[in-house]
């Protein structure tokens, strides 16, 4: 008997590949059934995914999860969340992956790259995926990432967006430029790398799509010669499934929407360029 | 003790101008897996000391003049190695003096008016000229040439990407160099210095694989910047775009013992990918790799790299049993090459000078 059952819209289901990742935890989520309201709502991320967020808490469940959400302002249902005292944790495509933020301690590529990025010399970032993908979504997607590891951006515009991908431009806080690049192909495994070159190395990171345990490679470069952290062979979903099981288990409320403000700020600004 | 058999043809003679860095580390080692085609026979350098230090090594003789050198019988290819500004001019002597073929490091020349009167003297001379740009003579590349089909009409995004450390790591491994230019500390605050190292940038670094870049661009006359920015202690992130494909080039030389040195263009459903080793050491070929979904074929590595390719091609446009390269080709290069860093120092210029008042404003 699983501790929290879980129901999801036909469209998070897909997204999320729900059912794969409530399978990998069953001692703490199950299915749920019709004769009694679910413990855990899964939300597909789209357009509008805070107003159905909000109304599936009032139906009192103890938790949220949303799948690959677009930016989108969240004070609101902060709001509610908090009131209901509902866990709400955002399985991002990408900034979801466990080698980017651990969250337990374990050494990780915001670890990495947040010790050296004082001293960098640039941050450059590719981001692929199939074409016909929604060249928008995939630089929010690509953004969260960068943001989940790098810390705040400043003056980030969009060069050019088109159907091929898109090139974005910014600086870090020590005025190193930083660029994101997105690339729409079927040539290569869809993924994000983000580069941040130091005076004498850097942080190599590669974050695979989440539909299979593929780990994603942090690889930090010095003088001592070159380190990959242990790979961890677990998907941003499952990873976000194991994060609501632990604010569950502990009754705490997690903040992922305070940290997925700054993605929605920063792409309200480029929305106004 | 290994045996080197006898040449069965005299090797053809070199002459070499500068001795420099490059010369020392990068031609003479590359020159030295190829003795039975090549043999070095003269240096000129305008250092009398360097000049025959360098030459004493290889058993060839010295001199410090331009003139010395073309007049030297035994010389028969000539290299030109020395500072970019007087490139056009050595290269136009050379071919005067009656050389059978000219290398010339890249850039051949520094304007559009050079590389006309150097394309009229190697037509009206018949001397074959190589630019240096070694990348496209790297066994490597050659294979991807062989098998990249339609992608140069169908790739849409292009990216060079240069990862360094300063010259010296790998010229260390390469030789025991006597003479390194000196280096200051520059003063980024000052926009021209900003500018001349974006020029540098893309005259000396970009321009390794600004031909490879031209090669996936038919239309590359047409070519717009989107961003140039400066990249610290040396280096650049350059956005550029023509009205069918998108190209990146970033750089970084820092300190890293790390180098990553890849060209690589993207279209819908197939990409190609070339790792090359690092300019100096003699590390063998560039490996490419293509890609299409979950398959990939690669090529390489080979044994030798795009240095020792060069002195492979010259020599067998000296001896005329291969056909010269089209003087055209070099021109667009350089044509792409000098547009390209125009474009990024007027830009950084532009950006700097709204910087500028953006500051003011706001003070």
């Amino acid at each position: 008997m699983s501790a929290y059952t879980v129901t999801a819209t036909p469209r998070a289901e897909e997204a999320g590949a729900v059912a794969l990742a409530v399978a990998s935890l069953p001692a703490t989520f199950g299915p749920a059934t019709e004769d009694r309201a679910a413990d855990v709502v899964v939300v597909a991320g789209e357009a509008g995914w805070t107003t159905e967020a909000a109304r599936a808490i009032d139906s009192g469940p103890r938790g949220i999860l949303v799948v690959d959400p677009v930016p989108e302002e969240t004070t609101q249902l902060a709001d509610a969340a908090r009131a209901a005292g509902a866990a709400v944790v955002l399985d991002l495509h990408w900034a979801s992956n466990p080698a980017l933020v651990s969250g337990s301690g374990d050494p990780d590529a915001r670890d990495a790259i947040r010790s050296a990025v004082g001293t960098a010399s640039l941050l450059d970032s590719v981001a692929t995926a199939a074409p016909g993908t929604d060249v928008q979504r995939l630089l929010a997607r690509h953004l969260a990432a960068v943001l989940a590891v790098s810390g705040q951006l400043y003056g980030v515009s969009v060069l050019r967006s088109g159907t091929t991908g898109y090139t974005a431009t910014g600086r870090l806080a020590n005025g190193a430029p930083f660029t994101a690049q997105g690339v729409l192909t079927a040539a290569r495994p869809a993924g994000v790398g983000i580069h941040l070159y130091t005076a004498d190395g850097g942080v190599d990171v590669q974050v695979p799509d989440p539909d299979a345990a593929w780990p994603a490679e942090v690889r930090v470069t010095g003088a001592h010669g070159q380190l990959l952290l242990p790979t961890l062979y677990e998907s941003a979903h499952r990873a976000a499934w194991r994060r609501l099981k632990t604010h569950l288990s502990a009754g705490t409320l997690p903040d992922d929407m305070a940290g997925f403000a700054r993605l929605t700020d920063l792409y309200a600004t480029l929305a106004a360029t | 003790m290994s045996h080197i058999a006898a040449p069965a043809d005299r090797p053809l003679g070199v002459g070499i101008l500068g001795a420099g860095p490059v010369t020392q580390a990068i031609h003479l080692p590359a020159l030295a897996r190829l003795r039975d085609a090549l043999e070095v026979r003269h240096i000129m350098d305008v250092d009398p000391a360097v000049a025959s230090s360098v030459a004493a090594r290889v058993g060839a003789a010295s001199s410090t003049s331009l003139e010395a050198l073309l007049g030297d019988p035994g010389v028969e290819i000539v290299a030109i190695c020395s500072p970019h500004q007087f490139h056009a001019d050595q290269v136009i002597a050379a071919c005067r003096a009656g050389k059978k073929a000219v290398l010339c490091e890249k850039p051949f020349a520094m304007n559009g008016d050079e590389a006309a009167r150097i394309a009229e003297v190697s037509a009206a001379t018949g001397v074959p000229i190589v630019v240096g740009a070694m990348h496209t003579f790297d066994p490597g590349w050659l294979a991807a040439e062989q098998n990249w089909g339609d992608l140069p009409a169908q790739a849409r995004t292009i990216r060079s990407s240069i990862i360094l450390p300063p010259n010296a790591r790998f010229e260390d491994f390469a030789t025991e160099i006597i003479t390194r230019p000196a280096t200051g500390t520059p003063d980024y605050s000052d926009v021209e210095v900003i500018k001349a190292m974006m020029q540098g940038g893309i005259m000396g670094l970009a321009i390794h694989d600004l031909p490879l870049v031209r090669r996936f661009t038919p239309d590359f006359d047409e070519i717009e910047v989107l961003q140039a920015r400066h990249v610290r202690p040396f280096g650049y992130a350059v956005s550029l775009r023509t009205p069918t494909r998108v190209i990146e080039l970033r750089a970084v030389m820092n300190s890293t013992w790390k180098p990553e040195w890849t060209f690589e263009a993207i279209a819908d459903d197939s990409a190609l990918r070339i790792d090359f080793t690092p300019s100096y050491v003699q590390a063998g070929s560039a490996v490419a790799t293509f890609s299409r979904g979950s398959e990939t074929s690669t090529f390489g590595p080979y044994g030798h790299n795009g240095y020792e390719g060069e002195w492979r091609e010259l020599a067998e446009l000296a001896r005329g049993t291969r056909p010269a390269p089209s003087a055209q080709a070099l021109i667009d290069d350089l044509t792409f090459a000098l547009a390209i860093s125009a474009a990024t120092v007027q830009d950084v210029a532009t950006g700097h000078a709204a910087a500028t008042e953006t500051a003011g404003a706001t003070a």
